[in-house]
């Protein structure tokens, strides 16, 4: 399967995952879901990303100016982020488990 | 906004006509931040915006899709740079891939942290190349290019040359992610002539130095042609150390093997051995490549004691016969 497609779906709730303790500007961002194992995501994927939960409310944003690289736009969670990180992570875990027993109750794990 | 980047601007500039269907205010909002980000990304270093990030219609594409946009150019009304933006999106990412699968390989943790250090040592390669391109166009010695950009056949300005041009190419591989897209797009057609001049120039001297290889004296010398010293005649003697008299020599193909003049040392005609070689007309009788030609200047009589056969006479036993050969039978006359 190809993991880029599951990776469209969950993109949102790794985003905002990341964001849960740091507040982190775009190019941190793609970095901290790398070394996080999501190897294959790509920058615009988390840019328009981050501009999607920003435009639904979920982000707070503010520039933190930078004496020799340009200025960075940090986000991170404001209330509603952390809510919406809560309740997608609950359908994230009960949707996972419930494709663990199918690949168990099948003997598709090992 | 702070002022951005001539590359990021360019950059971004592509990405908003890839996005040009899109509502205005849609795309505006899109792009809000990108200026921001792209700056950043530029900042991080490591090559240009589009090694790093693809093209921008792809950049664009992939936008479009994780923004929520996709719905504006469904598959139906795709267009061929969309479609081709698509497929670079996924050569990228199957490069990725490869990319994190092949560095553990090398003892890195991705292949491009192997081949980045590799760049600097590309760029003093792409120096020489360059150098050996522009000795090629502008020497008119006639002479063959060696492995120096020689002018004239100087192999000091060879030595000067080639300095500049390596350090020329050191220079510019440092600053080429600082330049503007013409500049840069000059520099990229530049390496790719030279990659294509050292292509051809690799597969030239590859065939020469074969050709050279393969080209023995055995190829090109008669069979019988003895190097050094010459030799005019030839004495065989059977294993009673008897001299053989009127030999005929032939090679593997069934060619006479003939050499030597058609007067001895003594300067009497060849065939005062017995037979009489030369005519009346003067010219050679009989096969030239009975031997010895001239018997009377054997080196060795009565099996072993050397000598000038011209000084002692090849008759009559030797004072001290020899134990071995056993049979020091005088040479026939």
């Amino acid at each position: 399967m190809d993991a880029t497609q599951l990776l469209k779906g969950v993109l949102d709730l790794a985003v905002l995952a990341v964001l849960r303790h740091d507040d982190g500007y775009g190019y941190d961002i793609l970095r901290r879901l790398r070394a996080a194992g999501l190897e294959e995501v790509g920058d615009a994927s988390v840019y328009g990303t981050l501009r999607r939960l920003f435009q639904a409310g979920y982000l707070n944003t503010y520039v933190v100016p930078s004496e020799e690289g340009p200025h960075r736009k940090y986000y991170g969670l404001n209330a509603a982020g952390r809510e919406q990180l809560q309740r997608s992570g609950k359908t994230w875990q009960s949707f996972a488990s419930t494709m663990d027993r199918l690949l168990d109750d099948r003997g598709v794990h090992q | 906004m702070p002022a951005v980047a001539p590359e990021v601007a360019a950059y971004l500039a592509e990405v908003r006509t890839a996005l040009a269907d899109l509502p205005p205010q849609a795309r505006d909002e899109l792009l809000e931040d990108l200026p921001e980000h792209l700056a950043e990304v530029a900042a991080e270093g490591g090559g240009s915006l589009v090694e790093r990030l693809g093209p921008p219609a792809a950049y664009a594409a992939e936008l479009r899709q994780t923004a929520g946009l996709g719905g504006v150019s469904a598959p139906a009304t795709e267009t061929t740079r969309e479609r081709m933006a698509a497929v670079s999106v996924e050569a990228r990412r199957r490069l990725r891939q490869a990319d994190v699968k092949v560095g553990p390989m090398l003892g890195y943790a991705t292949a491009s942290d192997f081949l980045r250090l590799l760049v600097p040592a590309w760029w003093v390669l792409r120096g020489y190349l360059a150098a050996m391109l522009f000795a090629y166009l502008l020497d008119n010695s006639g002479q063959r290019l060696g492995l120096l950009p020689r002018l004239g056949g100087s192999g000091l300005v060879a030595l000067l040359v080639l300095a500049a041009f390596v350090l020329g190419s050191i220079w510019l591989g440092r600053r080429q992610s600082r330049l503007r897209q013409w500049p840069r797009r000059g520099v990229a057609t530049g390496t790719a002539l030279v990659v294509l001049f050292a292509v051809v120039g690799f597969v030239n001297a590859d065939s020469v130095t074969r050709w050279q290889g393969d080209l023995s004296p055995d190829d090109i010398a008669p069979v019988y042609e003895n190097p050094a010293p010459p030799f005019d005649d030839i004495f065989v003697y059977d294993e009673q150390g008897r001299l053989l008299k009127n030999v005929r020599l032939f090679d593997q193909d069934g060619r006479p093997i003939s050499v030597g003049s058609e007067f001895c040392a003594d300067g009497s005609p060849v065939g005062t051995g017995g037979t009489p070689a030369v005519g009346p007309d003067g010219t050679l009788q009989g096969p030239r490549n009975a031997y010895p030609r001239c018997p009377g200047q054997a080196p060795y009589t009565f099996g072993g004691s050397p000598g000038p056969a011209g000084a002692t006479p090849s008759a009559g036993p030797p004072a001290t016969p020899t134990p071995s050969p056993p049979s020091p039978s005088p040479t026939p006359s």
